[in-house]
């Protein structure tokens, strides 16, 4: 009769489990990858994300017809963040914990990406945003972020040049506070003092019914041009009351908050001569196109464009690194961006170009989407427009 | 300098007005049903949404549309009440309370699905402000206090002279004595329930009527509302009035002295140094 050790039973035990669980790692590498998109079904981003989910979950079917990524399914599984870091958060461990994606992708206000960001990169799940704050990749991410949104400081810096070219001398930042809020006016107020203007800055609370005072301490300022950072809601109370006040300047918004929204919801002499300047997204570019296509016929805005890109690149970067983990996204996803190759417009193409053992370097539906390395985008276009006759009309892309 | 604080206090007595018509139908329900029902904000949501359907959609006037959302929000807050909260009595207040806010979420979500998350306005042109020598007034601001002006003269009118009103006080004032009279204390507290929440439904229409509405309208006066009720004496209709006003003035005072960005800090401040001189609020009666 053999006598078994306590240790001995307790490490058969283990071998016998470790067995039991073996089909079911192996079951995981052979059903469907998932992927998550993390976008503001509601709040005040809700006017974009139901469109970019849209966008992802039709790249996907088009991939799974195709045949898939690596013979294997994509499942997209789709979360509200509520335009707010708390919930965006909550969402973002159901993702990552429950469904176990290898990615997320969409995160649009600043605050939510950067709640967001920690549990993805400890997790080893790759994200991909559309947000704008500088802090945001300047993380330490250790490259499990990407944004295809230009950052802050150089929309910021747009922003000065644009004012300075209508003719304002002295101009006023008004805002919520926003992760962005300091980035965007320091670089705003740098190039406004390199030709010899002033600035001022005014931060107000967002959920205020009404604005008067505040639009009365900033006209004090007597600014020729005012800069507006908030979203639509807030901006809509501000537009108003500038206009009560009798405010006859130029007044400059962001393209996410002075939208058709906002302009609709206005009478036209309220919003009459608003400009807008937000980054463009590659018009007239192949993805672009196909972007317009799977909205419907809608004109695509720069976010809508911005997730179409993030779906291909991570489906391509999967491919070209066999592997369908937050790791092999990070390691693999420059290389199906940039540094020449093969020129790829959507996921299918370069999924044959990467089964043909050939390099694929992609350009998107929001540019050439190109990565430094702390994830930033090194190109972008911008698009100014006017709101003429209660209409957004297009000035420049440049 | 003086004219930026009396144009803040203008400004304030303007926010002021329109906190002070959801605060009243806040403090109206706490004083008969004993517990802060905080659907009101997404029934000032819903009101607003009803009265811009029949105003924008329809074309019906101003008044008519103020009419219809103290109607719908009132009797959105009822169905509520009878189908949810009144169930949840045995709970106790807080279980109550927690019971509207889940409410509000469900109401405010209902609004977003009907209506979509677009920012909508008022079939309303924008004017100018009217300059009177030092201070400047929007002549819609100026309809607007005249509405909440005869809103809660028709409130205090209803209160004093009613049957309806007086059984109101009754009950608030004390339950079991009133059920003794002959009052019934459930049909009063329904009464009460659909004119709290249509008086909100009437606040958040005149906020869509000076800024603009959304589904998250009335959410975001939420805190506000029941920061003027808590400092006028939560109960007290009166208070709620008082102390919508003082909330509003030194929420608009705060913007000159320090960032806007402390406004519900100072107000809140502000509420901690009444109640510790006045326990029972500015205008409430004490404690029982």
């Amino acid at each position: 009769m053999t006598d078994f050790s306590r240790r001995q039973i307790l490490a058969a035990g283990i071998a016998t489990m470790g067995t039991l669980a073996m089909p079911g790692v192996l079951r995981a590498q052979t059903g469907p990858i998932k992927l998550g998109t993390l976008t503001p079904l509601t709040g005040a981003g809700g006017a974009y994300g139901p469109r970019m989910v849209t966008v992802v979950k039709a790249v996907a079917d088009e991939i799974n017809h195709a045949g898939g990524v690596l013979g294997r399914e994509l499942v997209i599984i789709s979360e509200d963040d509520q335009t707010n870091p708390e919930a965006g958060l909550r969402a973002a461990r159901k993702l990552i914990d429950v469904d176990q994606v290898s990615a997320i992708m969409g995160t649009w206000a600043s605050s939510v990406t950067t709640a967001v960001a920690p549990v993805c990169w400890q997790s080893g799940v790759f994200l991909a945003t559309v947000s704008g704050a500088d802090s945001i990749t300047l993380l330490p991410h250790q490259g499990f972020l990407i944004r295809t949104q230009p950052n802050t400081t150089l929309q910021g810096r747009k922003f000065g040049e644009f004012a300075l070219s209508v003719g304002a001398r002295h101009v006023a930042f008004v805002t919520p506070q926003t992760p962005f809020t300091d980035s965007q006016y320091e670089s705003m107020s740098k190039a406004i003092a390199a030709a010899g203007g002033t600035t001022s800055k005014l931060v107000y609370d967002d959920k205020k019914t009404t604005l008067r005072t505040e639009v009365d301490q900033v006209l004090r300022g007597k600014p020729d041009a005012i800069v507006m950072g908030g979203y639509t809601t807030d901006t809509a109370v501000l537009v108003r009351d500038l206009y009560r006040a009798d405010y006859k300047g130029s007044l400059l918004g962001f393209g996410y908050a002075v939208n058709k929204q906002l302009v609709d919801a206005l009478p036209p002499d309220v919003s009459e001569g608003i400009y807008t300047i937000s980054p463009s997204a590659a018009e007239g570019s192949t993805g672009f196109k196909r972007v317009t296509e799977l909205l419907g016929g809608q004109s695509p805005d720069t976010y809508s464009c911005q997730i179409y890109d993030h779906i291909n690149l991570i489906v391509m970067a999967m491919a070209a690194g066999k592997g369908t983990t937050g790791t092999v996204i990070k390691d693999y996803i420059r290389s199906v961006a940039q540094d020449g190759g093969e020129r790829a417009e959507s996921a299918l193409q370069g999924l044959k170009i990467i089964s043909a053992g050939r390099k694929v370097d992609y350009n998107g539906a929001s540019g050439p989407c190109d990565f430094n390395e702390v994830g930033d985008i090194t190109d972008a276009k911008f698009r100014y427009e006017q709101v003429k006759g209660g209409a957004i009309k297009l000035l420049k892309i440049a | 300098m003086l004219q930026a604080v009396l144009q803040a206090i203008v400004n304030g007595i303007v926010s002021g007005t329109l906190l002070a018509i959801p605060a009243l139908g806040f403090s109206a329900m706490f004083a008969v049903l004993r517990f802060p029902n905080f659907a009101i904000g997404a029934l000032a949501t819903i009101g607003a949404y009803a009265a811009w359907v029949v105003n924008v959609q329809w074309g019906w006037s101003i008044p008519l549309s103020l009419a219809v959302a103290f109607v719908v929000a009132g009797a959105v807050g009822v169905g509520v009440e009878f189908a949810a909260l009144e169930r949840l009595g045995s709970g106790g207040a807080l279980v109550k309370a927690i019971g509207s806010l889940a409410m509000a979420m469900v109401l405010e979500n209902v609004v977003r699905f009907i209506f979509g998350n677009d920012v909508q306005a008022y079939n309303l042109p924008l004017a100018r402000d009217m300059v009177f020598g030092p201070v400047r007034i929007g002549p819609e601001d100026l309809t607007n206090l005249a509405f909440a002006v005869a809103i809660m003269a028709a409130i205090w009118a209803f209160m004093s002279f009613s049957t309806l009103g007086r059984c109101m006080r009754a009950v608030a004032d004390n339950a079991d004595l009133a059920r003794l009279k002959g009052v019934n204390p459930r049909l009063i507290a329904l009464v009460t329930v659909a004119v709290g929440c249509g008086l909100a439904g009437i606040g958040g229409t005149l906020i869509g009527l000076s800024t603009s509405i959304d589904p998250l309208v009335g959410g975001r006066i939420l805190l506000s509302v029941f920061a003027a009720a808590v400092l006028g004496g939560l109960g007290s209709i009166a208070g709620a009035v008082a102390g919508a006003f003082v909330i509003g003035i030194v929420e608009e005072l705060t913007v000159l002295a320090i960032s806007p960005a402390y406004r519900l800090a100072v107000g809140f401040v502000v509420i901690l140094i009444v109640l510790t001189f006045r326990p029972s609020g500015l205008l409430g009666s004490k404690a029982s």
